[in-house]
């Protein structure tokens, strides 16, 4: 009975883990030396505390000061492709995001409510 | 608040929703003694998306979006392998039921004992790392309002009465209208599953078409409303839904539904001089 528990806890244990630590090897962004962007959405405005930030790791830490769940994205130039996107932001709370950014141009939008195409802005990395 | 409780309500609901008829099922046929085993899983996939939520929101490092999105739509497809088997399973001890042998009946149940704990860790884990990172990130607001925790963990709350809910309904249930009824609700929900596991990897840009949509119906559904919360969180509508969402749902849908009508309509196994292999191919 132990051993059988323990062999299906650790395929259980590895179901989980090996998408997981895949992941961090990959690309899990790190937030030391990143650039903090600030980011406050509501229901009419997306505020970001900078549009332009260095090459590299950018943090943005997206506060739901609405009080409607909200959604925040970067997109590429042609504001369609995702690079990053954090959901489930609920009112009230903050979520950080860390994506590591190309120099380029960015498309930036926050969605209270979920949906539609959200209140959007451009963001500069150079 | 009130947005908050839908958020909690809709990430726990379907998960709810599966462990409910799974801890019905195994309680009409007999195998209550098979129930830690579903606790193990259960527990199990709370504790690991917990203690990961919080490594992501209190620790140094953050998690790619491309690899949470894997993550998440990974799980949600194995998910759906594991409730495609625990359908047909359950279509079995149907099968057994209705020839009344009710020794094959145990032994239908019995077979599947080991696969009950990645099933049950699957249904709760598949969005359970998500569930986790909102539930630390409401936690974290506490500082400045309570509000955002008290919305998220009464929602969770709300989704487990509701499964406790299904539960209790389907212990009253006659046998027959049990096994039709739960395993049709389990192809609905096992298909909403899929098409949420593919929008996932589409997003992550493993597979194609995020923006090749087939229906937008978000004016008429809002996501945050309390009748979409309710569409999301138990058949996973997505009201804004992609062609290959869409594709997937269908191809799933369709087939896996009319092989499980048929096999509870069905009293005994089709002859093995069946021309289409397919239906028992399945059904295994």
């Amino acid at each position: 009975m132990t051993i059988a528990r323990f062999r299906v806890g650790a395929l259980a244990a590895s179901a989980f883990l090996v998408p997981s630590l895949a992941a961090c090897s990959s690309d899990g962004g790190s937030s030391e030396n990143a650039t903090a962007v600030a980011v406050s959405s509501t229901a009419d405005a997306c505020e970001l505390g900078a549009t332009s930030a260095p090459a590299g790791s950018v943090k943005f830490t997206v506060k739901n000061d609405g009080s409607e769940t909200t959604e925040f994205y970067v997109y590429e130039e042609d504001g369609t492709t995702i690079v990053s996107e954090v959901e489930n932001i609920g009112p009230g709370t903050s979520r950080d995001m860390t994506v590591d950014l190309e120099a380029g141009t960015y498309v930036t939008a926050c969605k209270p409510g979920e949906a539609g195409d959200g209140i959007r802005g451009d963001f500069t990395v150079s | 608040m009130f947005a908050n409780f839908l958020i909690g309500l809709r990430e726990g609901l379907e998960a709810s929703l599966v462990v409910g008829i799974l801890v019905a099922y195994l309680a009409r046929t007999g195998r209550r003694d098979l129930l830690p085993k579903v606790w193990l899983g259960v527990g199990f996939a709370v504790a690991v998306s917990l203690a990961a939520g919080a490594a992501l929101t209190f620790g140094p490092r953050g998690l790619s979006f491309e690899a949470q999105e894997l993550i998440g739509g990974t799980l949600s497809i194995v998910a759906v392998g594991f409730v495609t088997w625990m359908i047909f399973w359950m279509a079995r001890t149907s099968r057994a039921l209705r020839s009344e042998l009710e020794g094959r009946m145990a032994v239908a149940v019995a077979a599947g004992g080991t696969s009950l704990v990645l099933l049950s860790a699957l249904a709760v884990g598949r969005e359970g790392l998500e569930t986790a990172l909102f539930v630390w990130a409401a936690a974290q607001a506490t500082g400045s309002s309570t509000s955002p925790i008290a919305g998220a963990v009464l929602g969770l709350a709300v989704a487990v009465v509701l499964g406790i809910g299904v539960y209790k309904g389907a212990l009253h249930l006659n046998l027959a209208s049990f096994f039709r009824w739960t395993g049709a609700a389990l192809v609905i929900v096992a298909g909403g599953v899929l098409a949420y596991g593919i929008h996932d990897l589409q997003e992550a840009r493993v597979l194609p078409g995020l923006n090749t949509i087939a229906f937008d119906v978000s004016d008429t559904i809002p996501p945050s409303s309390w009748y979409g919360t309710l569409l999301k969180g138990t058949v996973n509508f997505s009201p804004r839904t992609t062609v290959l969402e869409a594709i997937a749902w269908t191809c799933y849908v369709v087939p896996v539904l009319f092989l499980f009508w048929r096999s509870v309509r069905t009293p005994a196994p089709r002859p093995t001089s069946n021309p289409n292999p397919t239906p028992d191919a399945v059904s295994v």
